[in-house]
């Protein structure tokens, strides 16, 4: 009653992407493929479905109850429709936009000889309030979490014995996250489903899985019982993931690139530094009743909201997706149409300058954005784009913006040699420092990263993280950073602002914030951050799964 | 199939350019002796017209001043189209709409009507055939760069211009019109052969240019009132036309294909296949 996989290989032309890989799926259990983008773990859950892209080749030897199906023939694809359930990574690109949940789900239940009425039944399943309404309703109605759970809902339309899941989490924030992995999880115990869990997470991964794959370029580097892996990882890169999900304070005295201890007991007891952050009596940046509402939406985005901060220090903007904290860091950098609210860098309002003046103003704030692979002109070599706010300003002659660049690029612990470069010839995490590079270049003394980590694998958030640190620390830098990471907030700053529907609901010293939350709201939030790689590390499934406390925290976010 | 109509395309404007240096006849000059000879007779290929010209000589002249003035009204439109469309979108806001309000504005109007009015009112030169087929053609193009330009606009290289201090102008030069460029020459083969006909249009209603000067279009019309005695002069300007645009058509299809295979990857899965 498994379903295995001998010998994978995928290739493109003479070049192979992956393998040779052996996993098995088995009812009831979950087997958890990790490893970063790049790595393969996407390919492995392709070849197993059949839907490699075009010009990819798998070879291998599929084997189902004993009997042998070869790759991409007739029976595997059989065998792909009743056996296999996949559930996607973004469930809103999933999701037929122009049809009711209810049509698409009928739509596999007839092909397979099912009662319409089944899907009543499986999204009730799927724990979706209001199941018979649900089945009227279009896919942009949902939330990204009940989005999640119809596309589980749609996966077992064809009662398949093993799920794969592919990335299910990586677009819902902490907490939805941890609802739609207990669902899977659920299935897994009470319907005997086989799961395949693919995720960068390696501690995420931890918590739910029996057996562990860590992939790295295609390879595999490490395999084994979860509880053996983490109790004794073999490979250095799996070492590594382990450790990347523990993030010292910024002020500790081991900083970021130290070493750390198993997960998150190193954030949980360690100590700010003596040294509080600095005062002084005018702060380099003030915010005052921040507003902003976007057209047609109920709510306001921002709901007068202020902040202040000082030179040299870090302020993280902590919420979910849709808190306002990115708003709320645009709005600040007046990047936002329609805000409202008054902001002073200095003694200088910027929210009273316009045209020239604002634009010579920017020269002393830096930003870094989420996405690194978008924030980079594709067109322009790496040089170019880190000097180009000297261009901008006018600063120096082309040969000495190039200097700059060189020097720039160093700093950031790139090879100046790769200026000449383009961006599509980096990883996300060099990009990241490219990024940053171009941030600093008019020696800001105000660095604003919005979501500057999240896009990255645990490896290089652990080394971004470690980056910015140190130029904060090395240069006197303020940091603005926009997070929806409680372990990032709390590496880089020495402050924790916790956003919700647009309101501040607790600021104050990032380890008191931390260990002593006291807005139900930022209970919610560190319990679902922490109690998943606390548990993966003591091998206590039970408490990494303790879905009633975060409910019961934030129970009133129900019917949203 | 691209590859084809390429090679096609490339052999008839060598053929336009080259081909009359071959052969003997002048487009221009009668030949009183024979009037209206069928294809093939006396060294006339295709035969010649009602006074005499060499229907072969007159469409290879007709087809090197119809793809000249196509091309040209095409990159006059990809010019005021990239520039228009480029600003409207990277401006956004109020800006945007007002300058969409524009194109709107041009969508409505008769325009080829107005151009007829045009040629017929002022003295006609290659310069106002130029403007007028190139306003004719340039409003789709400023809608596509608009659109482009617009997502360009909420790019975070965008956002971490402005952030930076970038004005608009720069934005515009260093960022915009860059990224821009390969898709507005992808979309020069999707309009140049709407110039070649809109052109030709013109020529069959006597505006384009003047005899004894021919371009396809004024070779048809010239054809049509010979249909009867001479059907020839009709066919083979018509079936040289004809070739152009299907040659066009195919690959402008190739091109919008090749547009949608090289749309940025996103997912981790192109990702990976891209980066093999």
């Amino acid at each position: 009653m498994t379903l295995s996989l001998r010998q994978l290989e995928v290739h493109v032309g003479p070049r192979r992407l992956l393998g040779p890989l052996d996993l098995e799926l088995v009812p009831g259990q979950c087997l958890g493929v990790v490893g970063e983008s790049g790595s393969g773990k996407s390919l492995a859950a392709l070849s197993l479905l059949g839907l490699l892209p075009a010009g990819l080749r798998a070879t291998g030897a599929l084997a189902h109850d004993g009997a042998d199906t070869a790759l991409t023939s007739r029976m595997h694809a059989a065998l792909r429709g009743r056996a296999l359930g996949w559930v996607p990574q973004d469930p809103l690109a999933a999701l037929h936009p122009l049809r009711t949940v209810g049509a698409q789900m009928r739509e596999t239940l007839r092909a397979y000889g099912h009662a319409d009425a089944d899907a009543r039944d499986l999204l009730e399943r799927v724990q979706l309030s209001h199941p018979a309404a649900a089945l009227k309703r279009f896919p942009h109605q949902f939330s990204g979490g009940q989005r999640q759970r119809i596309a589980i809902a749609l996966a077992l339309c064809s009662r398949p014995r093993y799920l794969i899941a592919d990335e299910p989490t990586s677009a819902l924030d902490a907490r939805i996250a941890r609802e739609v992995l207990d669902l899977l999880d659920a299935l897994r115990r009470e319907d005997g489903l086989g799961l395949m869990l693919i995720s960068h997470d390696l501690p995420l991964v931890g918590a739910y899985a029996e057996h562990v794959l860590v992939l790295r370029r295609g390879d595999l580097v490490e395999r084994g019982a979860t509880r053996d892996v983490f109790a004794d990882p073999q490979h250095a890169y799996t070492r590594e993931l382990i450790a990347a999900d523990a993030l010292p304070f910024v002020g500790g005295s081991s900083g970021v690139g130290g070493p750390s201890g198993p997960s998150s007991s190193a954030i949980m007891g360690q100590e700010l530094g003596p040294e509080g952050p600095p005062t002084r009596a005018v702060p380099l940046l003030r915010a005052e009743a921040m507003r902003m509402q976007y057209p047609r939406a109920p709510t306001p985005a921002l709901d007068d909201v202020s902040l202040t901060l000082h030179r040299g220090e870090g302020l993280a903007l902590l919420g979910e997706s849709g808190s306002g904290k990115s708003t709320l860091g645009r709005a600040v950098l007046r990047l936002l149409r329609g805000a409202q609210g008054r902001v002073w860098l200095d003694d200088v309002e910027l929210t009273a300058l316009k045209g020239a003046a604002l634009r010579a103003m920017r020269k002393r704030i830096g930003v870094v954005f989420q996405d690194p692979y978008a924030s980079l002109d594709p067109r322009m070599r790496v040089a170019e784009i880190v000097s180009e706010p000297l261009r901008i300003h006018g600063i120096g002659d082309a040969a000495s913006r190039l200097a700059k660049a060189g020097e720039l690029l160093t700093a950031v612990g790139l090879d100046p040699d790769m200026a000449m470069r383009y961006p599509h010839q980096f990883s996300g995490g060099q990009r990241q420092r490219i990024a940053i590079a171009r941030a600093l270049a008019c020696d800001p003394e105000l660095l604003v990263c919005d979501e500057a980590v999240s896009a990255l694998d645990a490896h290089h958030r652990r080394e971004i993280l470690a980056l910015l640190a140190t130029l904060k620390r090395e240069r006197g830098l303020a940091l603005l950073f926009v997070t929806h990471d409680l372990a990032a907030a709390a590496a880089v700053a020495e402050r924790i602002a916790v956003l919700e529907a647009g309101r501040i609901v607790e600021i104050g010293d990032a380890a008191e914030v931390l260990r002593n939350p006291r807005h139900a709201h930022t209970r919610a939030l560190v319990a679902a951050r922490f109690g998943i790689g606390l548990a993966a590390a003591t091998g206590d499934r039970r408490n990494a799964r303790s879905p009633d406390r975060i409910r019961a925290s934030c129970a009133p976010r129900e019917g949203q | 199939m691209a590859r084809a109509c390429l090679l096609f395309l490339g052999g008839l404007a060598l053929l336009c350019w080259l081909g009359p240096l071959c052969i003997a006849f002048d487009p221009h000059r009668p030949d009183w002796q024979a009037l209206s000879v069928a294809p093939g007779v006396g060294g006339h290929w295709f035969g010649t017209d009602a006074i005499g010209r060499d229907v072969f000589a007159r469409t290879l002249a007709g087809g090197r001043l119809s793809l000249t003035v196509g091309f040209l009204a095409s990159l006059v439109a990809l010019g005021v189209g990239l520039g228009f469309g480029a600003s409207a979108g990277l401006a956004g806001g109020w800006a945007e709409r007002l300058m969409l309000r524009v194109l709107d504005m041009f969508s409505a109007l008769p325009f080829l009507l107005i151009v007829i009015l045009l040629l017929t009112l002022f003295e006609r030169s290659l310069w106002l055939l130029l403007v007028a087929i190139g306003g004719y053609v340039w409003i789709d193009l400023a809608r596509v760069m608009r659109a482009e330009s617009a997502r360009l606009r909420e790019m975070p290289f965008m956002l971490a211009a402005t952030a930076a201090g970038a004005s608009f102008g720069q934005r515009l030069r260093w960022h915009a019109l860059p990224n821009l460029l390969p898709l507005a020459f992808v979309y020069l083969g999707l309009i140049l052969p709407q110039a070649i006909l809109v052109e030709s249009f013109l020529g069959f209603l006597g505006l384009s240019v003047d005899e004894p000067s021919a371009s396809w279009g004024t070779l048809l019309s010239e054809g049509v009132q010979e249909l009867d005695s001479a059907p020839w002069t009709l066919l083979f300007p018509a079936a040289f036309l004809v070739a152009t645009l299907a040659a066009f058509q195919f690959l402008g299809d190739a091109l919008r294909d090749w547009l949608d295979v090289h749309a940025v990857p996103r997912t981790d899965v192109e990702r990976e296949s891209a980066a093999a």
